[in-house]
């Protein structure tokens, strides 16, 4: 899977120096010592022999073709004068070129072989982890134990001993709104407790939504989990 | 430091701090977290680093920044676990990639005057693949993009750090054959 395929054949490219350096290694020659004019023809033959190229692929190749062939003038003509507009590398500088790329190619191919062998590393994978609120704390564990407890415990007195009631929001929101303006505030528990089964939460918690909404009374809670404060809202800020 | 002794506080500390990271952690952040200077933290870490060899895993650092990896020796056992499939590059990527590796950052004109070819649809695919990145702009005529490998690079080619790199990727290719050779008795 190593690309989209239309662009295959220029994502597997491997240019001119490539080229270049597959034709000395071929013929077992020495890159520091090959007289690089002497690969000119072999060149521009494999050049020649290439499927079609896209132009400016191609041009790449012709670039170093030419200068293959002007190095290969020069061997057979020591008397040659530089051209005036000749201001290519010379031999000594595509050669190093040719050398930095062989040890390119050959990082490559460790990089590949390495790759081949597998032996990557990996690091640890995972969601984020999702702290408890109050964490580890034994005995807030053990506290809402107790609470479970002795809800169970009442309930099933309740249960027993007397059919469910029937609460309204209405009663309730006066009883709340009678409760919180005389002592100005009220924690949520303190509601709940004196009759905690769930239509009397359901119910003392729809009544006081109303009450918020009809900005009667602010609530507040210091941290998550925590106890829900209900405090009476002053007439005159209500009003601003 | 012996691998066999009992470790510090500190090098503890570390390794609980980084067994929980999701992502590498820098030096500094480290030293603020569990306590201590610049030198106790690299000491610390080093002493971390070594008191894994013979175990599955690994401290990778790239730049200043850990991250405990697994160790090269159990990839198949991981991969196979994670599902992951191998990566696969062609020839001109992986040239590309050296060339980044060995001269980073390096901007995609000084790649193509080293491979002699058009770079762009290989950087594009290093890049997608998360193993190289953008470090910044050249400051030279069109400020240039500058490249240079990533975190995913590392645990790709099972590298602790970039200074790994010559010694896995030795251009005289001994240290390979020989790594190569032993891998072989392995299998």
């Amino acid at each position: 899977m190593d690309s989209q395929a239309p662009r295959v054949t220029v994502e597997g490219f491997d240019g001119p120096l490539d080229l270049l350096l597959e034709l000395v290694e071929e013929k077992k020659l020495d890159i520091l010592t090959v007289r690089l004019g002497d690969l000119a023809d072999e060149y521009l033959a494999r050049v020649r022999a290439m499927a079609a190229l896209p132009a400016d692929e191609v041009s790449a190749f012709l670039a170093l073709a030419s200068r293959l062939v002007l190095l290969k003038a020069r061997s057979l003509l020591p008397s040659l004068e530089p051209l005036a507009e000749e201001e290519g590398e010379s031999e000594d500088e595509l050669r190093a070129r040719l050398l930095e790329y062989a040890v390119v190619r050959e990082r490559a191919s460790a990089l590949g072989a390495r790759l081949r062998a597998g032996e990557r590393a990996f690091h640890r994978e995972g969601g984020t982890i999702e702290l408890p609120p109050r964490g580890g704390e034994v005995d807030a564990l053990a506290s809402a134990w107790s609470r479970v407890l002795a809800l169970a415990a009442r309930q099933r007195e309740e249960d027993i001993v007397a059919p469910a009631e029937r609460y309204s929001v209405e009663q309730r929101t006066a009883e709340i709104e009678a409760l919180v303006g005389a002592q100005e505030r009220v924690t949520f528990a303190t509601l709940l407790a004196e009759a905690p089964n769930v239509e009397f939460a359901v119910v003392t918690f729809i009544a006081l939504l109303d009450l918020y909404r009809r900005g009667e009374i602010d609530l507040s809670q210091d941290e998550l989990f925590g106890n829900i404060l209900i405090t009476w809202r002053q007439r005159g800020s209500a009003q601003s | 430091m012996e691998a066999t002794g009992i470790r510090s506080e500190l090098a503890n500390a570390i390794e609980a701090v980084l067994f929980v990271a999701e992502k590498p952690v820098g030096r500094g952040e480290l030293a603020r977290i569990v306590g201590g200077t610049p030198r106790a933290i690299e000491n610390a870490l080093a002493e971390l680093g070594a008191s894994y060899e013979g175990t599955g895993l690994r401290l990778q650092r790239s730049g200043d920044e850990w991250q405990i990896v697994t160790a090269t020796e159990h990839a198949s056992q991981v991969a196979a676990y994670l599902g992951a499939d191998r990566l696969r590059l062609s020839a001109a990527s992986l040239e590309t990639l050296s060339v980044v590796a060995y001269r980073q950052p390096v901007t995609r004109a000084e790649v193509e005057a080293i491979r002699g070819v058009n770079c762009d649809q290989t950087i594009y695919t290093l890049a997608s693949r998360r193993l190289i990145e953008e470090r910044g702009r050249k400051e030279a005529p069109g400020r240039p993009i500058l490249y240079g490998t990533t975190w995913e690079f590392l645990e790709c080619f099972g590298l602790q750090s970039l200074d790994d790199l010559p010694r896995a990727l030795s251009p005289e290719g001994q240290l390979l054959e020989s790594a190569e050779a032993t891998q072989g008795e392995r299998a």
